[in-house]
């Protein structure tokens, strides 16, 4: 195999266009990815947003909001992060799966 | 024929395994290393789901006279799997039924972040060849720095079959260790002041963006390299199960009951391969060396290009998040929701880190395709 033994140069070249090329093909995905947004946006708008898309669970998987803030009433922070935790140990999905909108003092 | 007790009890121990022991000590110390794995697995719950059977394997198989290696024996039937990587892509359809690429569709830029955490890996390729390792073999060491179990050991059983073992038990060690490894890297790379940025809400996903997103990354990536095919195929068809909506009885077989089945294989068989003549050497102690710095150096490259992109964005995104562009999924993001709340307590990274989580699985199974391109036969 001509590339057992490679010179340094060689190797240098190697490493810099394996990084480059990661680099290109995430930063092609992060294009696709903005891409689909905008055509579906698009096609959103043009149809009203009337078209749903079915599936067979669609209460589980719609549309669903990455939050990094979580609405707090009557609640601090500590006791709001303590909750989410407890929340997430109990029923044990991660809370990564779990999405909390609002907590409030009853 | 005299039948004699005593002739019969010093047939059989001299025939035993107990006797072979004594031929090869270092077959005793593979034994001890082999138990200090189950320990590590078991008490201290490292990556226990892989290391109990890893080890366990490696403690069958340096057993002396059991023949389970050998042609007829189970071991040699269940290496085929790793021979011909098939358990690495039956693990990454598992793990793409467990992945949610929402995050990450709602911060496209993220995806940048795991680009940035691949830096360890070619850092350590040089480092690899400075060492003195083939171009091949230092291509599979360097890859432990995507912090991806089986996309290690698919590159190791095509680039460097020998050193498969040294290489996979470094790199689930080494996943098995972030919360270790990573916290001190984050706390010299970042400011009090950049640690304690919160970010803001990521926006709504829909259904059609998280369907279409695995179908178009599968055409375009496996199209340019297909040498990711094995990988970033099954990562997206198990993507594809979860978001579809219409298979949930597949989805729901890929992330558990045949992801568990694989993972005992892919353990027995990285184990069984961990022979005294082959890992007790010089250069598993390299190995191991290399795969910490180039796991080190991906946690380095993550948080500087989220340095980098905090400045570009006027402070609005946590440097922290960089560094779970190493694509161990979802416990690097774990670490950078835990520095997060030690600097602020009302921040909530976890969601934000998921991003170049996720896309750190992507990048590393493109460099693997990249250095099989390059190495491959």
């Amino acid at each position: 195999m001509g590339f057992m033994r490679i010179s340094a140069f060689d190797a240098f070249i190697i490493a810099l266009s394996g990084f480059a090329v990661v680099f290109a093909v995430l930063a092609i995905i992060y294009i696709i990815i903005i891409l689909i947004s905008k055509i579906l946006a698009a096609s959103g708008n043009k149809t009203g947003d009337k078209q749903e898309f079915k599936t067979d669970k669609p209460s589980e998987n719609k549309d669903i909001s990455y939050g990094g803030e979580v609405a707090l009433i009557g609640v601090d922070e500590k006791t709001a992060a303590c909750i989410m935790a407890i929340v997430s140990h109990e029923t044990g999905i991660p809370l990564s799966e779990l999405v909390f909108k609002k907590i409030k003092a009853i | 024929m005299q039948f004699s007790i005593i002739t019969v009890i010093e047939k059989i121990l001299l025939e035993s395994g107990f006797a072979a022991l004594g031929k090869d000590p270092r077959t005793i110390i593979m034994l001890i290393i082999a138990c200090g794995l189950l320990y590590l697995g078991i008490v201290k719950k490292f990556e226990p789901l892989l290391l109990v059977p890893i080890a366990f394997g490696m403690l069958m198989a340096n057993l002396p006279l059991t023949g389970i290696l050998d042609e007829g024996g189970l071991f040699k039937y269940i290496y085929f799997g790793v021979e011909h990587a098939i358990y690495p892509s039956l693990i990454f359809l598992g793990i793409g039924a467990m992945t949610d690429f929402g995050p990450l569709i709602a911060r496209p830029s993220s995806i940048l972040l795991g680009a940035a955490a691949q830096f360890g890996i070619f850092t350590a390729f040089l480092l690899a060849l400075a060492l003195g390792f083939d171009g091949p073999i230092a291509a599979a060491i360097a890859l432990i720095g995507g912090a991806d179990g089986p996309t290690s050991i698919l590159a190791a059983s095509r680039l460097a079959p020998k050193y498969l073992p040294p290489i996979a038990i470094a790199a689930y060690s080494y996943m098995a260790l972030i919360p270790m490894i990573q916290p001190p890297i984050m706390r010299i790379l970042t400011t009090e002041k950049e640690r304690k940025i919160k970010m803001v809400q990521l926006r709504e996903v829909s259904k059609k963006e998280k369907i279409i997103f695995p179908i178009a990354v599968t055409i375009f990536v496996v199209l340019l390299i297909p040498e990711t095919a094995p990988l970033i195929g099954m990562l997206m068809l198990g993507n594809l199960f979860r978001e579809c909506g219409v298979v949930d009885r597949l989805s729901d077989t890929a992330q558990n009951a045949l992801i568990n089945i694989v993972t005992i294989f892919l353990g027995l068989s990285v184990g069984c391969k961990a022979l005294a003549s082959t890992f007790i050497t010089l250069q598993t102690i390299e190995i191991i060396i290399l795969g910490l710095a180039a796991f080190m150096l991906s946690t380095v490259g993550g948080l500087v290009f989220g340095k980098i992109m905090c400045k570009l964005s006027g402070g609005k995104i946590n440097p922290l998040i960089g560094s779970a562009g190493v694509s161990a999924v979802p416990m690097a993001a774990r670490v950078s929701q835990t520095e997060g709340q030690k600097a602020n307590p009302a921040n909530f990274l976890l969601m934000h880190a998921m991003g170049p989580n996720v896309a750190g699985v992507i990048g590393s199974a493109v460099a693997a395709g990249f250095m099989l391109k390059v190495f491959g036969a």
